[in-house]
């Protein structure tokens, strides 16, 4: 039920109704920007357009990114995006489970960046991938269809220990 | 040897439960074909011609006498009694069917063993000498900082998903047997100042595109060994490239950058992540030492020259060739062959495992290691146990007296059961066995490296054999190309271009490629026309050819009219 699947949201350790849809700009209608709705996110390029044309927009957005990014687009504004109160989350578009570049991102984005609010999986995301994507940052996850996000919040605890300290701990 | 700690045993436990939910969830339709061949490769389970193969880790070939027997009892229940050890110091079974890997897994569990991250696009198995801990040219014991190594690597969030498999190496040895030149990273420990650390290569390996690595970084201290490591993959997770899976490894993003810029990067992010949180403190290594047991050993005295001294010659020969210097005096390293000829090279059947498990608990502190050349290695035995040993060994087929020698051929498994393979392998080590079955014969040739791969996926690093084989395929038929001066450590460092760490060189192609019948003529050619040529025994095989290059060879294989009179250089070889 791919629906039903989008259309749950893993955050925090539990599961929530997820609002979020991906706004598409439409240029030729003049539309570049979601209106001042909730529920909106936006790809990258759209927010650095959207800092300088929403200065006061009230409901935040999600911004998207995908897999095989460049993180250093995002940070260059670091200090107005930990300024602003619109930024949902950050969320890593994976193409792919195996695209292992978001791993990396998410973890830069928390660890040299210093990225504190939240970071969400999209896109492939499988059960079996939870785990690892936890432990590089991530605190919510929307599962790829066919992937039960109630088994996937349960593989969040496949693991009690781990090597490599210096990493998050997969259960929040 | 290291023992599992409560943490690294939950670990390996929780890691089978995984893979169990796993397996239930493909073969139920839940999880797809393309889902699963990730997750199963990243816990070293194939799909291949005849049915699965599942690799079992052995980290860097440490392995003790309960482990082989739980091997030899896995094989005999879900395999056909029998295994194979690979070049990078694991073993393999051919036969398991795919809803019983859970069980083998929790079985090996019991005795703290795994499969995971040994094949896939990750970390995979840290290899390292043979002889770590008891070789006489040891600067560094390699051991606990493999083990560091190890547990930092297994199950690493971020690196789980590469642009394609990554090796790291480590000796700690004058000499180098861990081959850190033709590996993603080799690592030579060294004491600088009183300081233990590391010089780091980068970029080495084989395969498609042989490229011996570069040394990226002369010192890293031990504290840093981890977030060094670190910086090294996150630069090569972000850039490597994954568009293409034959230009993935990180050699091609070091060529593509030049060691030089991409150690420059490296460098860059290191210096911000350097003293973070993966610093490797006093406690951790104290935690991770403790852990480690160490044979405690007899005050002896050497036997004479080290070895005892025998007028029976069967027993001499193998003294001479399997049987190695050990630090301690009145000890020695035993290396037990896998290269009988007829069973495929580093197959070993369950009851060799049983008989060499019971072996490593009589005379070697119930110890033993696998080497990257598939062999196995008893490590700490007493001098004076040598003899009985031998017998106990012979009487197994375990003796052949050829470590080092022509016929301890380096193998990949090949068209026989590999589907990657171009051209069979295993019955060519067998016909050069063959071949060369005159013992007297092998140990006046020396010293020789010979190495066969399948295909141009070099598992059997047949560039750095002093002879390489590949099997090529040519309108559907299988042929063979022989490559000649490549060696794995011991080139004149001082060269540049084709010299790299630890003195590692690729062989160079030494003309078309010849039918599967040919080889073991071929092979003979190169070996008596080396005898012709060497100026004393003392002179090596790889000696000739890097003193006269490989022209001479050339001729002698290639010539029209040849005749090499091979019954004469027996003879003189004999003289
Ligand atoms: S070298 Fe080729 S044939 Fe041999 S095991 Fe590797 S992939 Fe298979």
């Amino acid at each position: 039920m791919p629906e039903s699947a989008a259309s749950k949201l893993i955050r925090n350790g539990q599961l929530e109704d997820n609002p979020w849809r991906l706004y598409q700009p439409d240029p030729a209608a003049g539309c570049a920007l979601p209106p001042d709705t909730p529920g909106w996110m936006i790809e990258l390029s759209s927010w650095k357009e959207l800092l300088h044309a929403q200065p006061g927009r009230k409901c935040p957005v999600g911004i998207v990114m995908p897999s095989d990014g460049d993180c250093s687009d995002l940070m260059l504004d670091a200090e107005a995006l930990h300024a602003r109160k619109d930024v949902a989350f950050i969320a890593i578009q994976f193409l792919q489970y195996g695209d292992g570049r978001g791993y990396s991102l998410a973890w830069m984005l928390r660890q040299e960046y210093g990225w504190s609010g939240e970071l969400r999986a999209v896109g492939d995301v499988l059960i079996d991938t939870v785990h690892y994507l936890a432990r590089c940052g991530f605190t919510s996850f929307v599962m790829k269809p066919g992937h039960d996000p109630a088994l996937a919040l349960e593989s969040l605890r496949a693991f009690s220990g781990h090597y490599q300290p210096g990493y998050a701990n997969s259960v929040a | 040897m290291y023992h599992y700690d409560e943490l690294d045993q939950g670990l390996i436990e929780q890691r089978v439960a995984q893979f169990r939910g796993q397996t239930r969830r493909f073969l139920d339709g839940r999880l797809s074909e393309d889902d699963f061949r990730t997750l199963r490769l990243q816990n070293g389970l194939y799909i291949q011609r005849h049915s699965p193969m599942l690799r079992v880790a052995i980290p860097y070939g440490m392995l003790a006498s309960y482990q082989l027997r739980k091997l030899a009892e896995i094989s005999r229940r879900w395999d056909k009694g029998y295994g194979h050890f690979t070049t990078r110091q694991n073993i393999q079974f051919n036969w398991p069917k795919l809803e019983d890997v859970p069980d083998i897994l929790a079985e090996l569990a019991t005795v703290q063993m795994h499969a995971i991250q040994t094949s896939g696009n990750c970390i995979r198995n840290t290899t390292t000498d043979h002889l770590a801990g008891v070789a006489a040219d040891e600067v560094i014991n390699p051991l606990i900082w493999c083990e560091i190594i190890r547990q930092w690597s297994v199950l690493h969030p971020e690196f789980a998903f590469l642009p394609r498999k990554f090796k790291i190496a480590v000796s700690g040895a004058a000499t180098d047997r861990a081959a850190v030149g033709v590996h993603d990273i080799g690592l030579q420990a060294m004491e600088q100042e009183g300081e233990v650390g590391f010089r780091v290569w980068v970029g080495g390996g084989l395969g498609r595109t042989p490229l011996v690595g570069h040394s990226i970084k002369p010192f890293v201290r031990w504290q840093d060994l981890l977030t060094y490591l670190q910086a090294v993959l996150r630069i090569y997770n972000l850039h490597g490239r994954r568009d293409n899976k034959y230009k993935a490894r990180i050699k091609i993003l070091v060529k593509d950058l030049t060691p030089a810029v991409f150690a420059q990067e490296v460098e860059t992010l290191w210096q911000r992540i350097k003293d973070g949180p993966d610093t490797i403190t006093q406690a951790q290594l104290q935690r991770i030492a403790h852990l480690f047991t160490w044979p405690e050993y007899e005050a002896l005295e050497d036997e004479h020259a080290g070895v005892p001294a025998t007028s029976n010659r069967a027993f001499a020969r193998w003294l001479r060739s399997n049987v190695h210097k050990h630090k301690q005096p009145g000890y020695a390293a035993v290396s037990v062959s896998l290269k009988a000829t007829g069973p495929a090279p580093g197959d070993i059947t369950a009851e060799q495992m049983e008989c060499v498990a019971e072996l490593a608990d009589r005379y070697s502190f119930g110890e033993l290691r696998v080497s990257h050349e598939q062999n196995l290695v008893l490590a700490d035995v007493r001098q004076r146990d040598l003899f009985a040993l031998w017998q106990a060994l012979d009487g197994s087929g375990l003796a052949t007296p050829n470590i080092g020698l022509l016929t301890n051929i380096v193998s990949c498994p090949g068209g026989d059961y590999c589907s990657l393979a171009n051209a069979a392998s295993i019955p060519v080590a067998r016909a050069i066995q063959q071949q060369f079955d005159d013992l007297d014969y092998l140990h006046d040739i020396g010293p020789l490296d010979l190495n066969i791969s399948g295909c141009m996926n070099a598992c059997s690093h047949h560039h750095i054999g002093h002879i390489g084989i590949l099997g090529v395929d040519k309108n559907g038929q299988e042929w063979y190309q022989v490559t000649l001066g490549g060696r794995q450590n011991g080139a004149n460092q001082g060269r540049v271009g084709r010299v790299g760490a630890g003195g590692a060189l690729l062989g160079r192609v030494i003309g078309p490629a010849f039918a599967r019948a040919q080889i073991p003529e071929v092979v003979q050619k190169l070996v008596t026309t080396y005898l012709q040529l060497r100026d004393s025994e003392n002179e090596h095989f790889i000696d000739v050819v890097e003193r006269l290059g490989i022209e001479s060879f050339k001729q002698a294989v290639y010539a029209k009219h040849a005749e090499p009179d091979d019954q004469k250089a027996k003879e003189m070889a004999h003289a």
